[in-house]
């Protein structure tokens, strides 16, 4: 019972964090119908900040991972993203593979080829006993966190101008254009978010690994894409659902997979969407909306 | 006579042989350099069957696929397990089967071994692959792409796993290279060029216009995913005889990047630009390479020893490629369709397709009907149809005419098969056809055009008719006879090496509607072919169609808002209005009917309505 509950709480957690990935690609993707590849490497630089501010206050370190993560999402945009917006959709997921690539490449080139450790709070790395759970910290923080967000998000997205901008530019971005919406201020902003998540997700990554390298971008970006396809494209909530049940699958994969398969995880994890898109081609809670209109 | 033909054999050659001079020339320069470029040249051909592989499926069919690496990988591995010397093989992959790790088999054996088998891996992991949306091919085959690392790199008893395998023969010479890339070429364009790879491109440039004219979607799109990871099992198997090591790593995220990258930049939609922009990007690649290592550029800038400095290049290159040059340095043209020197240009004009001299289109037998019985279609809470009949005979012109709103496009799509109705039942020459798809119903002998024109941009006026007739099962020789006579019937004759996304609007509402009688329907519904064209042309298309009526011998169901244009073509005409029938009649009669008038005009209206 202890077993199954601390098994649980693992795969919330985890389901967490991969909820923040998605979210993060979806809400770029509401406004300007991209997959944006390049989200990982949003999340991998804001990871480096905390390296590179390793001596600061660990607040004023996350501080900087954030505002990196806005930082590059913003640049990104304006110098890569913006050109190509009118372009199909493939052709802007091959620009974000290309803005991965340098953006991966430039760390290692300038920065360091190599993975680095950083030193986090220690609190981090310590459990709680509950009762007879014990709960690492960092769970804990991944959770809070999560729900911090979501409600912040929540909150700009229903409560703000910004938000209602945002939404109605994902409903329909020419009509909210027609309408005065300002198309390259809600795109800013959405990237600008899209950082901010990545900046979070970042964080947490290295508090649970405790260091960084170039290449730790990629499996979380798949993840949020993974994600994403469960949940059906372009939904919020499609996305932290997506996010929840992939993390939960992963992580209870690995809790209750023979020793021998354990290896073997990723790969069950990375079939689930397509054994689910045979069964409902557009996700989860999809439905054909994201199909051409006749 | 001579018979039409999509290119002039001058095009054809000039497309065959351009490419496989830049092969040859890349062979040359290997064969005649130091040995580690000789190495270096093995492995830009190796890579460009590979740019080739993915040039079938992501160029021809629009869809980006980032798995394809995974079956480069399979075949490279498969190569190496069959020509490993079994000492060898013992010691590195206990876990392989004897029969497997006993076979030294040579390089030509072991090299078409990974083809079919990459092949028919590709094959079953498309068939669930291909059925997702056009949006998560990309990202299953992503996945799909990480399954494989995570296997090759965790089975380590069968693969070696992360450390991967040593010591496999280095077989593969510059000719056998040379040699393979030049199939691969040519593979390519007879691929592109056959009656499959034309439906496949059509699916490329509008899903819907394809569906619509017979074609599978999914089944060409598995087709080219098979044949693609034929040649990236080739491409594979060549490059690990190659550098005779083999790791999980090496057909990775970043070889996908990079074949991507020379795709995108020769320009995808070419076969020409695949050899092209493998060779260009390779030649950037050592470049950066060697500025890698560090280097002195010109004796002024010195740089020190910075690795991944080539991969930016490429994620630059990639990236500028995107902006500036969407269409790739070939444009997405083969190579006997460049823009020709203009010494030259008299010439090529004089040698365009000449057309047969149209035989009349067989007529068709005047028996049978599509019947629609009690259709109700309802979105949402609203009701859009509400138990609707309609019967469209062969050989007549029904008009079915109602104001905006009254669910004219939504019977349309439900007829053909894009809609299934919450009610009712369509039935075909007496056959029961409720709920099949689009594609069986335009094999089953019924075609339609849309409100908007939908061509095929990139495809010419005679190559979008003929895949009409090709979407139909029709053999590409005899499409594209079919298609001239058809393009001469509605006088079109002359556009027909334009590029479709050339003409004007009336011109592409046109060839819509010469590209749906290829299929040679039975039945043709046309979905206000008039809306957005001026009176006169409007009045121009309506003449034509009452021709087309007359020689094809077909059904014509016209649908309309404009009730001028169905009086003059209609003896037969139904008004709905509010999701219902309001009338069936003559025009004469609709006319003369109070309701009418009323649904069209209001009730206050007093003035008879009508040309």
């Amino acid at each position: 019972m202890t077993e199954l509950v601390q098994n649980l709480i693992d795969a919330l957690a985890l389901g967490s964090l991969y909820a923040l990935i998605a979210l993060g690609v979806t809400v770029v993707y509401t406004v300007m119908d991209m997959m944006n590849f390049a989200h990982g490497e949003f999340i991998m630089l804001s990871a480096y900040a905390l390296f590179v501010l390793a001596d600061m206050p660990f607040g004023v370190a996350v501080a900087g991972a954030l505002l990196t993560g806005v930082l590059i999402a913003v640049l990104a945009e304006r110098v890569a993203f913006r050109p190509v917006r009118r372009a199909d959709l493939s052709a802007q997921l091959v620009t974000s593979l290309a803005v991965a690539t340098i953006v991966q490449n430039a760390v290692v080139a300038f920065v360091n080829a190599r993975p680095k450790s950083v030193a986090t709070p220690s609190f981090v790395g310590e459990t709680t006993q509950i009762g007879s759970l014990s709960v690492p910290n960092l769970e804990f923080v991944t959770l809070a966190l999560t729900a911090i967000v979501l409600a912040g998000l929540g909150w700009m997205l229903y409560r703000t101008r910004s938000g209602l901008a945002i939404r109605a530019a994902s409903e329909n971005f020419d009509m909210a254009r027609l309408l005065g919406v300002r198309a390259d201020r809600v795109i800013a902003l959405s990237f600008a978010i899209s950082g901010a998540l990545a900046a979070v997700v970042g964080v947490l990554l290295v508090m649970q690994t405790g260091q960084v390298s170039a290449t730790m971008g990629l499996t979380p970006v798949l993840v949020g894409f993974v994600a994403v396809v469960i949940g059906g494209f372009g939904r919020m909530s499609g996305a932290v659902i997506g996010g929840l049940f992939l993390g939960a699958v992963s992580s209870l994969l690995g809790a209750y997979l023979p020793a021998e398969l354990v290896p073997f995880r990723d790969a069950i994890v990375f079939s689930l969407p397509v054994a689910i898109l045979i069964f409902r081609p557009h996700g989860l809670l999809g439905s054909a909306t994201g199909e051409a209109r006749v | 006579m001579s018979a039409a033909s999509l290119r002039t054999r001058r095009s054809i050659a000039v497309s065959l042989l351009l490419p496989l001079a830049l092969v040859a020339a890349t062979a040359l320069v290997g064969a005649n350099g130091t040995p580690s470029l000789r190495d270096t040249v093995i492995t830009v051909l190796s890579n460009m069957i590979i740019v080739l592989g993915l040039q079938v499926f992501i160029g021809n069919s629009g869809v980006y696929s980032f798995g394809q690496l995974g079956f480069a990988a399979a075949g490279a591995y498969v190569a190496a397990f069959l020509t490993l010397p079994a000492a060898f093989a013992a010691l590195q992959v206990p876990g392989l089967p004897h029969l497997i790790a006993d076979a030294q088999l040579g390089p030509l054996p072991s090299t078409l071994i990974a083809a079919v088998a990459c092949g028919l891996f590709a094959a079953v992991v498309g068939l669930p692959l291909m059925r997702t949306s056009t949006l998560a091919v990309p990202i299953s085959t992503f996945a799909f792409l990480i399954v494989v690392y995570n296997v090759l790199a965790n089975w380590e008893e069968v693969t070696g796993g992360v450390s991967g395998l040593v010591s496999i023969p280095r077989t593969t010479s510059i000719e056998s290279a040379a040699l393979w890339a030049s199939v691969a070429v040519v593979v390519a364009l007879v691929f592109k060029w056959s009656a499959s790879g034309y439906r496949l491109q059509a699916t490329r440039e509008d899903e819907v216009a394809a569906r619509s004219l017979g074609i599978s979607v999914n089944g060409e799109r598995l087709l080219a995913f098979a044949l693609s990871g034929v040649l990236c099992g080739v491409g594979g198997a060549l490059a690990v005889h190659q550098s005779g090591v083999l790791n999980p790593a090496t057909f990775y995220f970043g070889a996908t990047v990079t074949t991507v990258t020379m795709m995108v930049l020769g320009g995808a939609r070419s076969v020409f630009g695949a050899v092209l922009g493998t060779v260009a990007l390779s030649t950037v690649n050592e470049i950066l390479r060697g500025v890698e290592g560090g280097a002195n550029v010109l004796g002024i800038v010195s740089i020190g020893n910075t690795p991944g400095l080539a991969a930016i290049g490429v994620g630059l290159i990639l990236l500028a490629t995107m902006i500036a040059l969407p269409d790739g340095l070939s444009g997405g043209r083969e190579a006997g369709e460049l823009p020709l020197p203009r010494r030259l240009r008299r010439a090529r004009a004089a040698a365009l397709p000449a057309l047969s001299g149209a035989a009349p289109a067989e007529k068709i037998a005047h028996d049978g009907e599509l019947r629609a019985e009690g259709i109700s279609v309802a979105f949402g809470g609203l009701q859009v149809l509400r138990g609707v009949d309609l019967t469209l005979r062969r050989g007549e012109a029904l008009g079915l005419i109602g104001p905006n709103g009254a669910g004219k496009t939504t019977l349309v799509n439900v007829l053909s098969g894009f809609l299934v109705p919450d009610a009712g039942t369509v039935s075909l020459d007496g056959v029961d056809a409720s709920g099949r798809s689009p594609s069986r119903l335009a094999h089953a002998g019924l075609s339609r055009t849309f409100q908007a024109a939908l061509p095929f941009p990139h495809l010419s006026c005679l190559e979008s008719v003929a895949v009409g007739a090709m979407g139909v099962g029709v053999g590409r020789r005899r499409a594209v006879a079919v298609a001239a006579e058809v393009l001469d019937r509605l006088d079109l004759r002359k556009l027909s090496s334009a590029p479709a996304g050339s003409l004007p609007p009336a011109g592409q509402r046109l060839l819509g509607v010469a590209r749906a009688l290829a299929t040679r329907p039975h039945y043709l519904l046309l979905d206000e072919p008039a809306a957005g064209l001026s009176e006169g042309e409007g009045e121009q298309l309506v003449e034509i169609l009452g021709g087309v009526l007359d020689d094809f011998g077909c059904g014509i169901l016209l649908i309309e808002h404009e009730m001028s244009v169905v009086m003059s073509l209609c003896p037969r005409v139904q008004v709905i209005d509010d999701g219902a029938t309001l009338r069936v009649g003559s025009p004469a009669e609709v006319q003369a009917d109070p309701a009418v008038v009323e649904a069209y005009l209001g009730s206050s209206y007093p003035v008879a309505i009508g040309a």
